[in-house]
């Protein structure tokens, strides 16, 4: 059975902490680009936490939300791509490939998420910062758009590990590298193809919900709404 | 063209191209032989541990072949080598379980930043122009021990000091015994983010002045008062893990968590309920919490767990702290208190904790304690749910200094700190840190002779006459014993992950061969050769210790013990004294004083841990300054926070400039309208404001430390750096102000896009 990864984020455990977020920087050599380019809203992350305030002071509620790819089934970057850059893969992921990709940035505008960022110059690491690049990741250069892959080498990695000692992938096993950095363990990374699986599972909870659903997206990735308290649930 | 032609065309541009390279004396370099095996494209793991802040987490290191380019026998060179690729959590570190936070993370960029100090240095400009020059190591250590020679013949040794950050295990071992062998007093420990007052206060009620460990995973009612504890605050991944299990780990049963602090944190945000109280009280909303939770458990006739005498409610039961009462200083209503009392007495285990700008205020021993008697009311301390402290094993020296005498701050305050013929600083920033009032830059252009360890010029060490660049923490043997955040004793150990880069020597085996030249008590007070053979005599003596431990191999032990990257001791289990009579002491209420008249400064100043650069130790590190901050997403920068009423009456905007004065100093920064900050608050982050920390971190955002006064805390003597009044004025122009929500399109125009 093929598999068909997908996510759930819990946001009544997600504290915005933003371990996540270097630990994406981290594996997937995404660069900074310093000051002014962040002042103009060119920051390279793939994974994003958004914060929203309910209410006003003092009775104030705060949702971190993190945002990254959603995966989308029905993704709006994919068939706008000229060159085929952006296409489906078999596992269900929206994937990117960097050769094909010549910088029209119209998936970037199609995309309702913004979880696409565009490199408008070369990437730049000051020396010796380039030792810290993992060579399982491409560098992308100035004219190319990237975005989250769910990991994509780690996933592979797993599944050339497993198909070498001749069995299947166990739960848990392919990680990327915001779920594996995720103390209080609020994001879920999983197959949804087996309905017994954790995040097919957090999947059908009733605090689920899809970010921007009345696009018909169809996104792979669940959010769990943030509880509140009352003197019954406990 | 003819193929034949194209590729004889294709060798000739290829030949040339080559030819042309060699001109460059970067294509000339040496090529070294390997000095280790490795098999090309596959990762392996090997155990560290992090040191960017004292929680003391488990680390694991992605380790993949690369080339770089290195330093060897005093000769740059390329050589193919193992090189740390990524840093994450060791899975079976009691203390963080196989995570890491965002600035751990960002530590491997320490090993690889461009602005390392990559040879030894000496100064040859002025005092503090950062003008030096490359010194071979012999040449250094020589100068090193003339100078400590002759302070010796003058018998001037007690006036040689040791200034260190954070440090504990072998490495503060090693550096006390060095001292004690020269004759000098015992090292002075600079750390800006302990909690000296928290410490006090469980060394008063519990007789260990430790901090404390929560066990999250089974409480059902949280209050912290002013702590970061999800991100900032003594062991954040160990907290947040616990955390995470408390709201969703056991099914139908969700945790209640509520916050009290003036300025909403990263962690206030996660709260159900948070609650300003006016600072400096919350000492005194925790003694009402107490007396509702005792009028409650009277009315039940319940009693706290280990509490079996009689009269033990009856100092709480006073009219003094009954909510009206403390409703009307620190603003929180009655009714609340009542409600949050009912709800933990309906929801056992509940567990209070205190921390941040709440123990940075003159009164902050009240508020400490008083929050220790919170939890003994609930029946919280030692039990499940509740508060507890990680045991350090009797049989291994937990060296770690807890007293105020080695207190580097305290010493400052007092003025306890002068003349200093020569000064040694390993891994502190004082001149960063400390608030203007102390003239630390004075004292260290003062003092005849100034050594660094220092792996980056900044504001401390470019005072130094000599600077000699320690390894990086991954280049280097560590040892930690974490202090909290665990339920049984762990020792954490790790060798090298990778080799060095630069021309750099280990701390510990400079301090060695110091020992050594200099000959005598110094000498045969470190008697090892390595600081390996050190680590490896100290945990021969632990094996020694543990009769549990039948392993009579201990090369066998030690590999083990390698190969995890530590020890585990589940044999020595938290234990807290048993509960006395006179632990319900009710702590007096004394008022907090704050610097800076009400009049002309009305605004109450409080400085933040930054979640980025804690406190400021890591903003040299480009991936930390790009993060965006949880709450308000600014960027390589520093804000001030400014509540929406208080700003739309002084007619400020969202990045308007603001000038920030108190009655030491001023400073101008853009301001951030946040809706979670009392009226009579002003809030800004600690870290940047370097004058000097590498291309990334300098002359960037402003420090607030800048503008604080030398407020003490009552009886403890720590800096109270949240007692600082301040008033607020325009500048009149747009500050540099990078936010990730909103780009630049959308700014000034009332829309937030994303």
């Amino acid at each position: 059975m093929s598999h068909r990864w997908g996510m759930a984020v819990d946001l009544d455990r997600c504290t915005g902490c933003s371990a996540c977020v270097v630990a994406c920087q981290a594996e997937n050599n995404i660069p900074t680009v310093g000051e002014e380019a962040a002042r103009r809203g060119r920051t390279m992350h793939w994974i994003r936490i958004e914060r929203y305030y309910e209410g006003e002071f003092p009775n104030l509620r705060v949702k971190f939300q993190p945002v990254l790819c959603q995966q989308c089934d029905n993704a709006p970057c994919e068939p706008v791509c000229p060159t085929y850059a952006s296409y489906h893969t078999a596992e269900g992921l929206n994937g990117q490939v960097y050769n094909r990709c010549i910088g029209t940035r119209y998936c970037a505008n199609a995309c309702p998420y913004t979880v696409r960022t565009f490199n408008f110059f070369n990437p730049v690491w000051d020396k010796p910062l380039d030792l810290q690049l993992n060579p399982d990741v491409s560098i992308r250069q100035v004219g190319m758009m990237e975005k989250c892959t769910f990991c994509v080498q780690r996933i592979k990695a797993t599944e050339i590990q497993a198909e070498a000692e001749g069995r299947e992938l166990t739960e848990g096993e392919p990680t990327p590298a915001c779920v594996q950095s995720c103390a209080p363990k609020a994001i879920t990374f999983g197959d949804l193809n087996d309905p017994e699986s954790e995040v097919s599972r957090l999947a059908r909870s009733r605090r689920g919900t899809k970010l921007l659903d009345e696009l018909g997206t169809q996104p792979k990735i669940t959010y769990l709404q943030r509880d509140s308290w009352d003197d019954k649930n406990s | 063209m003819e193929r034949r032609d194209f590729l004889k065309l294709g060798v000739l541009t290829g030949a040339t191209a080559t030819l042309a390279s060699c001109e460059k004396p970067a294509q000339q370099l040496v090529r070294f032989i390997p000095e280790e095996d490795f098999v090309p494209g596959i990762a392996t793991w090997k155990p560290s541990l992090c040191t960017v802040c004292p929680a003391g987490c488990g680390m694991m290191v992605r380790i993949l072949d690369g080339e770089a380019e290195v330093v060897r026998n005093g000769q740059r060179g390329l050589i193919k080598m193992g090189l740390a690729k990524k840093l994450e959590g060791n899975p079976k570190h009691p203390v963080n379980r196989g995570k890491l936070c965002a600035r751990g993370q960002a530590g491997l960029q320490i090993t690889y930043h461009p602005d390392r100090v990559r040879t030894p240095l000496r100064r040859s400009g002025q005092r503090g122009s950062g003008v030096f020059h490359a010194i071979g190591w012999d040449e250094a250590l020589s100068e090193i021990v003339v100078k400590l020679q002759e302070v010796r013949s003058r018998q001037r040794t007690n006036s040689i000091r040791f200034v260190t950050g954070w440090v504990r295990g072998q490495r503060r071992e090693l550096i006390n015994k060095f001292l004690e062998g020269l004759g000098a007093p015992r090292a002075l420990e600079f750390e800006p983010l302990d909690e000296p007052v928290l410490r006090r206060a469980n060394l008063l009620d519990f007789g260990r002045p430790v901090l404390p460990s929560f066990d999250f995973a089974r409480s059902n009612y949280v209050i912290c008062f002013g702590a970061d504890f999800l991100g900032t605050w003594n062991s954040p991944v160990a907290q947040s893990i616990g955390y995470g299990e408390m709201r969703r780990g056991r099914p139908g049963n969700r945790g209640k968590f509520v916050q009290v602090e003036q300025r909403m944190s990263q962690t206030g945000a996660n709260a159900d309920e948070w609650v300003p109280c006016s600072p400096g009280t919350e000492g005194l909303l925790a003694l009402g919490l107490a007396h509702s939770v005792v009028m409650e458990k009277l009315r039940r006739s319940e009693q706290p767990a280990g509490v079996h005498n009689r009269d033990w409610a009856e100092p709480l039961t006073t009219e003094t702290y009954s909510p009206t009462e403390v409703e009307k200083k620190t603003g929180v209503r009655a009714s609340s208190i009542e409600r949050w009392a009912r709800e933990m007495a309906d929801h056992p285990p509940a567990v209070a904790l205190i921390g941040g700008a709440a123990l940075a205020h003159t009164n902050g021993l009240f508020s400490a304690l008083a929050v220790n008697l919170l939890n003994r009311t609930l029946g919280s301390v030692g039990t499940p749910g509740g508060v507890f402290f990680t045991p350090g094993s009797p049989a291994i020296k937990v060296a770690r200094s807890l007293s105020q005498n080695s207190d580097f701050l305290s010493q400052l305050l007092s003025g306890g700190f002068e003349n200093a013929e020569a000064l040694f600083l390993y891994k502190a920033n004082p001149v960063f840190a400390t608030p203007p009032g102390l003239r630390m830059g004075e004292k260290l252009t003062r003092t005849p002779f100034i050594v660094s360890f220092s792996s980056f010029i900044d504001e401390t060490s470019v005072f130094a006459d000599l600077i000699l660049p320690d390894h990086s923490p991954l280049e280097s043997w560590l040892d930690d014993v974490p202090e909290s955040g665990t339920s049984e004793a762990v020792f954490t150990l790790a060798r090298p992950v990778m080799r060095p880069l630069h021309d750099t020597r280990a701390m510990p085996e400079v301090v060695m061969d110091i020992a050594n030249r200099l000959g005598g008590e110094v000498r045969e007070a470190l008697p090892w050769k390595t600081f390996e053979e050190m680590l490896q005599a100290s945990y021969a003596q632990l094996a020694r210790s543990q009769p549990c431990n039948s392993t009579q191999d201990f090369d066998k032990l030690w590999e083990q013990i390698l190969e995890q990257g530590g020890w585990r001791d589940g044999n020595c289990q938290l234990h807290l004294p048993e509960a006395s009579a006179s632990q319900f002491r009710v702590p007096e209420f004394s008022a907090p004083t704050f610097d800076g008249n009400e009049q002309e400064f009305p605004f109450y100043f409080q400085p933040y841990v930054s979640g980025a650069f804690l406190d400021g130790s890591v903003a040299h590190l480009p991936w930390m300054q790009e993060l965006p901050d949880a709450l308000s997403t600014a960027m390589w920068g520093t804000w001030l926070e400014v509540n929406p009423k208080t700003a739309e009456k002084l007619q400020v905007r969202q990045g308007d400039l603001i000038r920030v004065r108190s009655p030491h100093g001023t400073l101008e920064v853009p301001a951030v309208i946040n809706p979670g900050i009392a009226f009579d608050v002003l809030a800004m982050p600690m870290g940047q404001g370097h004058e000097n920390f590498g291309r990334y971190g300098s002359l960037r955002g402003a420090n607030p430390m800048r503008i604080l006064g030398l407020s003490e805390v009552r009886e403890v003597g720590a800096l109270a750096w949240a007692a600082t009044r301040v008033n607020l004025s325009k500048v009149g122009q747009k500050g540099r102000l990078v936010l990730a929500a909103g780009a630049l399109s959308e700014q000034g125009r009332d829309l937030e896009l994303r």
